[in-house]
């Protein structure tokens, strides 16, 4: 299994799809190299998605540029603007109150819960078991009202700002006690569905042994997040990061790396988000929520790396007069895309789609920075 | 109320085209129909990713560049009548991708929804609420039926 090389001599059919095709649900480009319906080669083209959103950021003040990182992904916006402002702290060397982080850290777990609640959806609506599909998303939306309640809207929430959250964002008695009784309903049903799910033999038989990225490969790829975890690798950023130092939780791995493994390293991370959001509701520190007095000064580019639902995001800002001078945002499905390909070849072309759903992709917020050449 | 009629207003196929938006309006778009919470199957709307089976289109993103070719040939794929829904901030006015830095405006971006295709109905929201996509969905549902 180690080695799915490709015959490239004996490819005879190209099947295109996209970019924009009713199988996927966002526009790609999907090249498939097919030999007696057996995939042999795949090749994945992003690029339609791109909107420039690095050079907006480029020389509008840092506090908006933090704003508008959260427009990149819909999914994990959260991810992207508490990234943001912490590469933004780390420049000015900004110390953020505990109680922030804290809400900070709720926001993230809250969003990994949707963001693989929205995974599993997707996967069981690929599958074609609607049932699934639509089980999963009556289970997201108690994590969607939860949200919105801290954040004010369904999607982007704008919690994070330079220097802590933002006061509406705060936690009283009533909001922790909404999240106490969310987060038993959403382990009581998540139960319930792993359950139901693990004992259907149809649709484990459609996704055991599909789609297999071997532990070499996805190594060899850079494969980040939960797909790295589904090879049986316990990799984890979040174990080295400071925020995460007061909360204990285990590091899920699956040892497979087929579409199986990904499914249920997914579902099973669920219960360490809702063990480290009722650590958080339970130790949250008294005190203030943001802290104004920061002072801004010329830095040279500062980075940053956290663990998002996805894999790992990276941001890098550079600051000159209150201003972002320079900007790089890598997105986690970036480093994915390696693995997607891979994922395809060696099995039948009805499951493709399935092996790219696999790596959790979102290409609208990979479509990064393009270098276009003009001759 | 003819036959043609009496069996449209039984089968609604709505289609979700992105075209470069963040993702936030599509999730919610599909929610609104798959999650049983708002369920638009209740109203015999159903989503289907075919454009020769929709009668209504719903566009999200602030149109790029590469995306507004494959747009237009969807558009034409529908078949008569079709409607069109423009659903979140960036379908509507450009979003916040629209200008670069004041009023420049932007290379990658092709502009509004409505500079490209007609559009029936505007739903506004950065992202848009279920609710808000069902509601105008909805307003639009008897235009369709209604029409030869």
């Amino acid at each position: 299994m180690d080695d799915k090389i490709p015959n490239v001599n004996v490819i005879e059919t190209e099947e295109p799809m996209g970019t924009v095709h009713p199988a996927a649900l966002e526009p790609y480009r999907l090249r498939l190299f097919v030999e007696d319906e057996i995939v042999q080669e795949a090749e994945i083209t992003i690029g339609v998605n791109h909107r420039g959103v690095e050079r907006i950021m480029e020389g509008l003040p840092v506090e908006k540029a933090n704003a508008l990182t959260e427009k990149i992904c819909g999914i994990c916006s959260n991810s992207h603007i508490w990234n943001s402002c912490r590469t933004g702290e780390l420049a000015l060397g900004i110390e953020i109150p505990e109680r922030a982080s804290y809400i900070r850290i709720i926001m993230e777990e809250l969003e990994r819960l949707h963001s693989h609640f929205l995974y599993l959806a997707h996967g069981c609506e690929v599958l074609s078991h609607e049932t699934f599909s639509m089980r999963i998303f009556y289970l997201r939306e108690t994590v969607m009202e939860l949200l919105a309640m801290i954040g004010g809207n369904r999607v982007q929430y704008g919690c994070s700002v330079l220097g802590g959250v933002r006061p509406r964002c705060d936690l009283d008695d009533n909001r922790i006690e909404r999240l106490k009784i969310g987060m038993d309903k959403v382990e009581k049903d998540l139960t319930d569905f792993i359950k139901r799910f693990t004992s259907d033999d149809i649709l484990m038989s459609r996704i055991t042994g599909i789609g297999i990225i071997p532990q070499k490969q996805a190594l060899k790829l850079a494969v980040t997040g939960p797909s790295l975890r589904a090879t049986g690798i316990a990799k984890d950023l979040r174990t080295e990061m400071k925020e995460y130092e007061p909360f204990d939780f285990n590091v899920v791995t699956q040892p497979d790396g087929d579409v199986k493994s990904n499914l249920m390293v997914r579902a099973l991370e669920s219960f360490e988000s809702i063990k480290i959001i009722r650590q958080a509701i339970k130790n949250i520190p008294e005190g203030e929520v943001t802290i104004t007095d920061y002072e801004m000064f010329n830095t040279d580019i500062v980075d940053s790396y956290i663990e998002v639902p996805r894999g790992i995001l990276y941001h890098s800002y550079a600051l000159e007069d209150g201003r972002v001078r320079h900007c790089i945002i890598r997105t986690p499905s970036m480093s994915n895309i390696g693995a997607m390909q891979y994922a395809c070849i060696g099995d039948q072309i009805t499951d493709a789609q399935l092996c790219i759903v696999q790596c959790d992709p979102c290409f609208t917020c990979t479509d990064r920075a393009i270098e276009i050449i003009r001759r | 109320m003819g036959v043609k009629s009496f069996s449209r207003a039984r089968a609604i196929h709505l289609m979700l085209v992105y075209t470069g938006g963040c993702n936030g309006c599509d999730i919610e778009i599909v929610n609104s129909v798959l999650s049983p919470k708002f369920d638009a199957e209740q109203y015999k709307v159903f989503l289907t990713w075919n454009p020769r089976e929709a009668d209504i289109l719903v566009v999200t993103g602030p149109v790029t560049t590469l995306n507004r070719k494959p747009l237009e040939k969807i558009y034409e794929a529908i078949p008569e009548p079709k409607l069109v829904v423009a659903a979140g901030s960036c379908a509507l006015m450009g979003g916040v991708y629209k200008n670069i830095h004041g009023d420049i405006p932007s290379e990658e971006i092709e502009g509004p929804v409505d500079k490209i295709i007609p559009v029936d109905a505007k739903v506004p929201g950065c992202a848009v609420r279920p609710q808000d996509v069902l509601s105008g969905v909805i307003s639009i549902l008897p235009k369709l039926i209604k029409s030869k």
